[in-house]
C-alpha cells in the first residue's frame, strides 16, 4: 500500500506495509460490499458508473455512506491510493480490545508531531490506526484536557471506530461505544485476561527540517526585526557600514584617550557576548556555529555607531563630550577594583532578556 | 420535542425535575408522555431486562420527527456481553435515533430525606441527558464532570453533576439546530 501523500512536494511517497484488508484494486469491489473509507466511515458499494466530467469519461465507483446515506464517488483508478479498506474481521477487533484495555503508554507530547501522526494514522492506520489515535488523545486527556482541534479530532475517531466496532460485531453502536469504553475506561475492581496487544501501526518517518544554504544565511541575519516593526529596515545600509562605524569607534577611542577605548570595548561586550567571555568581540564573524554571537556582533556596531555618529560627523558636541567623560567618571572605581564590571553584567543580561521576552 | 414514558409510576415532583432539567439541558420541550407496560419478551432469565431487546419491543409513543422517547424502568438492564465481557448498564440508546431506556436500579437508593432525595433526582437526570445525548449523537466524554462520561468510570464523583461540557454542549445544540424540524 502507498502511504500518506508527500509532506512535500519534492518528497517521494513513501511506500508502507499495506494494512490488512485494504483493496488494492477496484475490481474487488462489488455491489453490496461494506467496505471502511478513511476519515469517513463505512460504506456500502453501490456499483461502478461512468460519468463525464470536464470533458473526461471517468469511471466512478458509486457507494452510500451507512451513517446517514451521504454519496461517495470515487475514480475507479484513485481506489488502491486512498486507503479503502475492508471491515475489520472478528480477529482484529479482538486485537483492538485488547489494544484499548492494555495499560497506556507515555503519550506524544508535542503536539505538531501528535497530530500529524494521528491524521496519518486515521487514513492509513486501519481499525487499529483508529483506535490508536482514540488511545493515545484519551490517555493524554487524564494528564490535561484536550485542545479543541484535538478534541474534536479525538470525537471523530471515536466514531470512526464506533462505526466500524459495530458494523464489524454487528451491534448497536450505542453498544459498540459501551464495549470500547468498558475496555478503555474499565469499572473499578474490574480486571480483563489480556492478550498481547497487536504491534503498533508503521507511520512513515518524519520529514527532515529543509533549510537550504541560502535560507541558513539568511536566518543568521534574522534579528527578528519584523517582529519589532522594523521589517522595512534596510539591514544592508546597517552591515555596511559596520566596518566604517568600527573605524569611527576606534577614532573616537584614539581621540578620548584609553578610558574612551577600554568604553568601546565594554559596551560591546554589553551587547555582544555573555558577560565575562571578553575575548569574544575580537572574532565573532569567525565564530562558526555560535548564532548568538554573530547576531551579537551585528547588534553591537549597531549599539556602538549610536555613540560613534558625533564622531563620523566629525562635529563633536558637548553632548559627546559629557558621554566620553561620563563612562571616564565611572571608569575609576572600577580600575580601582581591577574586577570584571559588575554594572556590565546587569546591563548586558537587560537587552537580551527584552528582547527574548519579546520574540516570546 | 423529548418524551418521557415511564414503566412504573414515579412521584410527580421527581418528573417534574427531570423534564425541567432535560429542557435546560438541550433546549428542547420535554413534556411526561404516560406509562406503558413492560415488554416480557425482554426479561432475561436472572430477572434483568435486555437494554437492546426491550427498545425494539417496547410499545411505542405517538411522535414526530427528532422526538426522542426516554423510557424510565427500575428493573436491572442489561447488555449482551462483548469480546472483554458484560460491560455494566445503566441506561441504553439507539444511537442517533430515537428511543432509549434508563434504569433506576443502580441509582442510590432514593430515601426520605430532602438530600437523598435531591441527590437521587440529580442521579437520575444525569442518567436522562445522557441517554438523550447518544440520541443528539454525542459520544461518550472523558470529562469526568460531563453528563457523557461513562456512569461506570470509577473517576466519576459520588455526586456527579448534570451538565455537560462545553463540546458536548455545542455538539448537541448544533445537531439539534440541523435537525430536520
Amino acid at each position: 500500500m502507498r502511504g500518506p501523500p508527500p509532506r512535500h512536494p519534492d518528497d517521494q511517497r513513501e511506500q508502507l506495509p499495506a494494512v490488512e484488508g485494504v483493496i488494492a484494486d477496484a475490481a474487488e469491489l462489488e455491489p453490496g460490499n461494506r467496505v471502511v473509507y478513511p476519515n469517513q466511515g463505512v460504506c456500502e458499494v453501490v456499483g461502478v458508473e461512468e460519468k463525464d466530467i470536464a470533458g473526461q469519461k471517468l469511471q466512478l465507483v458509486r457507494m452510500r455512506r451507512e451513517e446517514d446515506g451521504a454519496a461517495v464517488l470515487v475514480p475507479k483508478n484513485k481506489v488502491p491510493s486512498i486507503g479503502l479498506r475492508r471491515v475489520a474481521t472478528g480477529e482484529q477487533i479482538d486485537g483492538v480490545f485488547h489494544f484499548l484495555a492494555a495499560q497506556f503508554e507515555d503519550p506524544e507530547l508535542d503536539w505538531k508531531v501528535r497530530h500529524r501522526d494521528n491524521a496519518d494514522r486515521l487514513i492509513a492506520g486501519g481499525v487499529l490506526g483508529v483506535a490508536e489515535v482514540v488511545k493515545g488523545l484519551h490517555s493524554l486527556s487524564r494528564i490535561r484536557p484536550l485542545p479543541a482541534k484535538e478534541r474534536e479530532q479525538y470525537d471523530n475517531a471515536r466514531h470512526l471506530l464506533v462505526h466500524e466496532v459495530a458494523v464489524s460485531l454487528g451491534v448497536p453502536p450505542g453498544l459498540a461505544e459501551d464495549y470500547i469504553d468498558y475496555a478503555l475506561m474499565p469499572p473499578a475492581g474490574v480486571e480483563f485476561d489480556l492478550k498481547p496487544p497487536p504491534k503498533p501501526v508503521l507511520l512513515p518517518s518524519r520529514p527532515k527540517r529543509r533549510r537550504p544554504a541560502a535560507a541558513e544565511e539568511e536566518s543568521v541575519e534574522d534579528l527578528g526585526l519584523a517582529d519589532l516593526g522594523l521589517g522595512d529596515l534596510d539591514l544592508g545600509e546597517v552591515l555596511e557600514g559596520v566596518p566604517e562605524v568600527a573605524d569611527a569607534a576606534e577614532g573616537e577611542s584614539a581621540e578620548g584617550g584609553d578610558t574612551a577605548h577600554a568604553e568601546g570595548t565594554e559596551d560591546g561586550e554589553e551587547a555582544v557576548t555573555e558577560p565575562g567571555e571578553e575575548g569574544a568581540e575580537e572574532e565573532p564573524a569567525t565564530a562558526p556555529a555560535a548564532r548568538k554571537p554573530r547576531k551579537a556582533a551585528v547588534a553591537a556596531p549597531r549599539m556602538e555607531k549610536r555613540e560613534a555618529k558625533p564622531a563620523a560627523a566629525k562635529e563633536p558636541s558637548k553632548k559627546v563630550e559629557k558621554a566620553a567623560k561620563k563612562p571616564a567618571a565611572r571608569k575609576v572605581p572600577l580600575k580601582k577594583a581591577e574586577k570584571p564590571p559588575k554594572p556590565v553584567k546587569k546591563t548586558a543580561a537587560k537587552p537580551a532578556a527584552k528582547r527574548g521576552g519579546k520574540k516570546k | 420535542m423529548i418524551r418521557v414514558v415511564t414503566i412504573e409510576k414515579i412521584d410527580p415532583a421527581d418528573m417534574a425535575f427531570l423534564t425541567a432539567t432535560l429542557y435546560r439541558a438541550f433546549g428542547l420541550g420535554t413534556e411526561h408522555a404516560g406509562d406503558r407496560p413492560l415488554p416480557r419478551d425482554a426479561e432475561m432469565d436472572d430477572g434483568r431486562l435486555d437494554a437492546v431487546k426491550f427498545l425494539a419491543e417496547v410499545a411505542p409513543v405517538r411522535t414526530f420527527a427528532d422526538d426522542k422517547v426516554l423510557y424510565i424502568t427500575s428493573a436491572p438492564l442489561a447488555l449482551p456481553p462483548g469480546p472483554l465481557g458484560e460491560p455494566p448498564c445503566w441506561g441504553f440508546a439507539q444511537y442517533g435515533g430515537e428511543r432509549a431506556v434508563i434504569s433506576t436500579s443502580r441509582l442510590p437508593e432514593r430515601g426520605v430525606t430532602e438530600a437523598s432525595i435531591e441527590t437521587w433526582r440529580r442521579r437520575l437526570a444525569r442518567e436522562a441527558i445522557h441517554a438523550i445525548g447518544h440520541l443528539w449523537d454525542l459520544h461518550h466524554c472523558y470529562d469526568a464532570k460531563c453528563a457523557m462520561h461513562p456512569s461506570w468510570s470509577p473517576s466519576l464523583p459520588a455526586n456527579p453533576e448534570m451538565d455537560l461540557d462545553a463540546f458536548c454542549r455545542d455538539k448537541s445544540e448544533r445537531r439539534i439546530r440541523l435537525a430536520k424540524t
